[in-house]
């Protein structure tokens, strides 16, 4: 697995400390964006105008909303612990659509990268704030090393709701109901979590995992706990013209409706995949 | 050789149980007892491929699965049987299930 934190800006990436402590079960947008504005990072600077004209026009009195936001700010940062998680969304929105405001919003709060920020390319004309689209988690996959080899077939045997078929694949499929969750448990004693809808989720599923393994007579630990890929779906609401969009971003996009009806966009700051429908519905993996 | 399966069944138990009986006043041998066994898996899958026509549905919420040396064992609640002719139901079911297409099957 590859640790690549230094590499770019980890837009996604949950910093393990933030989960030494026993959290309360977040909902999926605010275990995102608070673990993400946990940590300064850079905002890209790099605005330069990518056209967005598959967007639809969206008049707004600009001038009206700066002093909006900037009051909101101030009262938001006044707020409890959980409220100040809000008020960084609202001031990473902030910076994002009004970056000659970023030195103050940066200065304010320490910057986080929300993820309304996947049309980070352009200052757009606040479109995305007042409508608030806020793409919902769907899938989360994690992968963490219980350091300790297996006997699958033990495992097989004495746990529930285990398969195994080594004949197919080299692993037994465990399932647990809360969260909701499926795991790949190899003899290395690695494993793998899919399903849950957010990190904490998905950590506390892997946990029960290992709890499980633990209790049949392994001695497991929980090493290197890490998310490997989250998925949200959001919408839009208003239908896209993706053969416009193939053309203004034809090297970031890839359509062709005769084999999948949606445009693959993958999109390069922040490194993630979009799937993007007529419909105006939106996938967002990486 | 097929499947050892049905030894567990009231059938099955029965048979065990009395070959245990004779056994025990030394009127068969323990070999010969498994001989009449391996009979017993031979004839029970036979007649259940063969002989057995009538179908049956049967409904319940899964409490839990397993899947492991080709064999599924799953425990439902609150299963109702259905056949045509009448219904049964129950709070708890065992079902231990063996592939029906393989060698060992019919």
């Amino acid at each position: 697995f590859k640790d690549d934190l230094s590499a770019s800006p980890p837009q996604l990436f949950m910093p393990m400390n933030l989960y030494d402590v026993d959290l309360p079960i977040q909902t999926p947008e605010d275990a995102l964006f608070s673990s993400q504005c946990n940590q300064p990072k850079e905002l890209p600077v790099d605005f330069s105008s990518v056209d967005l004209s598959f967007l639809p026009d969206v008049t707004q009195d600009k001038e009206q909303n700066q002093s909006e936001d900037g009051h909101e700010k101030q009262e938001e940062l006044d707020g409890s612990a959980s409220r100040n998680e809000d008020s960084r969304i609202l001031v990473g929105e902030n910076s994002l659509y009004y970056p000659d405001e970023t030195q103050r919003s940066l200065e304010a709060s320490g910057t986080c990268q929300s993820l309304t920020s996947m049309t980070s390319m352009t200052p757009v004309t606040s479109a995305s704030e007042s409508t608030g689209i806020v793409p919902q988690l769907q899938n989360i996959v994690s992968t963490v090393n219980l350091a300790c080899k297996l006997d699958l077939k033990s495992i097989a045997l004495h746990a529930r709701n285990a398969e195994y078929n080594p004949k197919r694949f080299a692993a037994v499929i465990m399932r647990i109901r809360e969260p909701r969750t499926t795991a790949l448990i190899f003899s290395s004693g690695k494993m793998v979590c899919t399903g849950a809808k957010s990190e904490e989720q998905s950590r506390l599923a892997a946990r029960k995992y290992a709890r499980v393994v633990q209790k049949l007579g392994f001695p497991a630990k929980f090493l290197d706990f890490k998310i490997q890929n989250m998925v949200g779906s959001c919408d839009v609401r208003f239908p896209i013209r993706l053969e416009g969009l193939v053309l203004t971003h034809q090297q970031f996009s890839s359509y062709e409706p005769e084999l999948f009806p949606g445009l693959i966009y993958r999109m390069v700051k922040p490194r993630i995949v979009l799937l993007i429908f007529v419909s105006g519905k939106v996938v967002l993996t990486g | 050789m097929a499947y050892q399966l049905y030894r567990n069944t009231t059938l099955g138990n029965s048979l065990q149980e009395s070959l245990d009986e004779l056994i025990q006043s030394q009127q068969i041998t323990p070999q010969l007892a498994l001989q009449v066994l391996l009979q017993f898996d031979k004839a029970i899958n036979s007649a259940l491929a063969q002989r057995v026509r009538n179908r049956v549905n049967f409904r319940g919420s899964l409490n839990t699965y397993r899947f492991c040396d080709n064999v599924w064992t799953f425990v439902l609640n609150d299963v109702e049987f259905r056949e045509v002719t009448e219904l049964v139901k129950v709070d708890k079911v065992k079902i231990v299930a063996c592939d029906g297409k393989s060698k060992y099957g019919n």
